[in-house]
């Protein structure tokens, strides 16, 4: 069984990462309970070494594992990097709020280096019964760290939510695979493909077989009509496992849907035109409905879930969009997966240093933010212009990419459609921005917006109409903390860079696609 | 030996008394118990699935039953996670029902 052992040791980063994770844990039991930041350092300088180590040891390896369960390539290096850097940023934006609002810091860290593993799995399986066990390592992850507020009960109410709809889709996808399997004979994407094609197999069992396997992923990728956990499950996470969710899981659950689309439907010529229409059915619906209902939200959190709702129905569109020959939608998802990130990265990290000072989550509560938090509010608002795709930062390219993309892909009406989408969602990004800049700070009059306050604690005069403000509420907020400040730089400078300058990031991105979708 | 369909049909009238219970049933835990019965339906299907193409004369074909080990497993670890929930959350809202469990809407 040489074939099956000889080259394991291409899964080196994958060990290493588990073992860090198990570090982790370890270190929880001894360390005294000062200490425990350090778990997040160690975290976040192991997943930094083994991006470095991953890109060193892998770079331009094409290999198969385990006779082509995984796969080595260019493909899953770049989102290994990715997730591990995604991971290193949203450690560090989490820090300050595990201390402030989380107990058992240690787990935090230790379940989160352990969904990242999953995602790397997940971007490395070429066989559903892989892919489907990488994504339940990430889904049990998150279900934890979305309970994690362990007395807050909208967490409790989220988790809940989140697992019954998540087992059940599970149950969904595995009867997709047990469907497929019963027809094919094997599980991996190539095989599904050459069952697609040869026409005295597919019969209506597979095409049961693959409806169920995409409405699975349709539920981890919370596109619409399977959407219904996301607000709630978002709303009631803690908020960094909230940007998480939005961030990473996305990204990951939108790695393996490329792959299996790429190497499963896209080769089976014949039958990947109806695919291909359902696929845009699914985004079309994604995009209207997520940003339609936008509109009408109250919470910060809940904006955000409707919002990436509208996000993943513009990458479904590129989904519908593969083609042999049409590397250029598979490009744009996947540009479209980083710049959405570093975007996020930005707009939550300064949610998140505002709640850890405010505790607030409504979009009423950011009222005067400019003012009191001119820094602040200048992130924010640079992070939903780029969600909204104005040019020079990194939304306008990523959109026009991967637009173009769609459209040259043939679906001309879904990217006149995203475009319209795009601009619904202008509306709500500005109502957040409005609310920044133009309202005045709540408990002060409207004429009385100090220029240049000091950040002191001065309690306002008056009670705030909501209610639940408290004192300090109109009071001048600090600046973001050294490790916050440093994700919110660290995001506006690759949007900017994303927005102005994508080349470099766009041959990395290249070089990925071409080993899912050859013969570009 | 049995034809195969006999199977899938068996598999399916389980996997829908699975889905009408996780539609239907307003205590969390047996929402739990009958995304279980999806996944045994999955099991069934699987299996029935492997002893056939080995019966076809392709070669012997153990995937299916590999899978459904390994679904089996994971279903466990997935039903251990969703009761520590339920528990939590009977601690802090004395209740399992789902339709109480409505503090976030639309």
């Amino acid at each position: 069984m040489s074939t099956v052992t000889e080259n394991l040791y291409l899964l080196t980063p994958e060990f290493l990462l588990a073992a860090l994770a198990l570090l982790v844990f370890a270190l929880d039991l001894v360390l005294p309970e000062s200490r425990k930041t350090w778990l997040a350092w160690i975290g976040m300088a192991g997943l930094t070494a083994l991006a470095i180590f991953s890109v060193r040891m892998l770079a331009g390896r094409t290999e198969s594992l385990y006779g082509g369960l995984l796969a080595v390539d260019q493909f899953s290096l770049f989102f290994k990097v990715f997730f591990m850097g995604l991971g290193v940023f949203i450690i560090l934006s989490s820090v300050d709020f595990v201390k402030q609002h989380l107990s058992h810091p240690g787990e935090f860290y230790g379940i989160l280096l352990f969904s990242i593993l999953g995602m790397n799995m997940m971007a490395q399986a070429r066989e559903l019964v892989t892919a489907y066990i990488a994504l339940e390592l990430l889904s049990f992850s998150l279900y934890v760290l979305t309970a994690y507020a362990r007395g807050n009960p909208k967490s409790n109410e989220a988790a809940l939510k989140y697992i019954i709809i998540g087992a059940f889709s599970t149950a969904v996808l595995l009867y997709g695979i047990s469907m497929i399997y019963s027809v094919a004979g094997s599980t991996h994407f190539d095989a599904l493909a050459e069952t697609l094609s040869s026409p005295g197999q597919a019969g209506p069992v597979l095409w049961v077989g693959v409806a169920f396997l995409v409405a699975g992923l349709g539920f981890k990728l919370a596109a619409v009509p399977f959407h219904m956990w996301a607000p709630d499950v978002y709303e009631g996470a803690p908020l960094p496992v909230t940007a998480y969710l939005a961030i990473a899981s996305k990204a990951g659950a939108a790695a393996l849907a490329l792959r299996l689309i790429s190497e499963g439907l896209v080769p089976a010529r014949e039958v990947w035109p109806h695919w291909q229409i359902i696929l845009a059915a699914l985004a079309a619906a994604s995009m209207l409905v997520g940003n339609l209902v936008a509109l009408a939200q109250r919470n910060l959190k809940r904006l955000m879930a409707y919002s990436s709702i509208g996000h993943v129905g513009y990458l479904l569109a590129g989904m519908a969009a593969l083609n042999i020959g049409g590397g250029m939608a598979a490009n744009g998802i996947i540009f479209y997966l980083v710049g959405y990130a570093a975007t996020s990265l930005v707009v939550f990290a300064a949610l998140i240093s505002f709640f850890n000072q405010t505790g607030q989550e409504e979009i009423a509560d950011l009222a005067g933010l400019a003012d009191r938090q001119p820094l602040l509010a200048a992130a924010i608002a640079i992070g939903l212009f780029s969600l909204a795709g104005l040019p020079i930062f990194a939304g306008f390219t990523i959109k026009f990419y991967l637009f173009a993309a769609v459209a040259q892909g043939g679906f001309l009406w879904l990217a006149g459609l995203a475009i319209f989408s795009s601009l619904i969602s202008l509306y709500y990004y500005l109502q957040v921005i409005r609310q920044m800049y133009i309202q005045p700070v709540p408990g002060t009059a409207p004429d009385a917006s100090g220029h240049g306050e000091e950040p002191s604690h001065t309690a306002s005069h008056g009670q705030a109409v909501a209610g639940h403000a408290s004192e300090t509420a109109a009071a001048a907020l600090r600046t973001p903390t050294g490790m916050l400040l440093a994700v919110v730089v660290a995001g506006l400078v690759a949007v900017l860079a994303l927005g102005v300058y994508p080349g470099p990031l766009l041959e990395a991105i290249e070089r990925a696609s071409q080993v899912i979708l050859p013969g570009i | 030996m049995a034809p195969l369909v006999y199977f899938q049909i068996l598999s399916a009238a389980l996997f829908v008394i699975g889905l009408y219970g996780v539609l239907a049933r307003r205590s969390a835990v047996l929402v739990v118990m009958s995304i279980e019965l999806m996944l045994n339906a999955v099991n069934i299907n699987l299996i029935a699935a492997a002893s056939h193409l080995e019966g076809q004369g392709r070669f012997l074909n153990f995937d299916g039953h590999i899978i459904a080990i390994f679904v089996i497993t994971i279903a466990a670890a997935e039903i251990g996670l969703a009761l520590a929930i339920i528990l939590r959350m009977y601690r802090n809202r004395a209740t399992v029902d789902v339709d109480e469990i409505n503090l976030m809407k639309w």
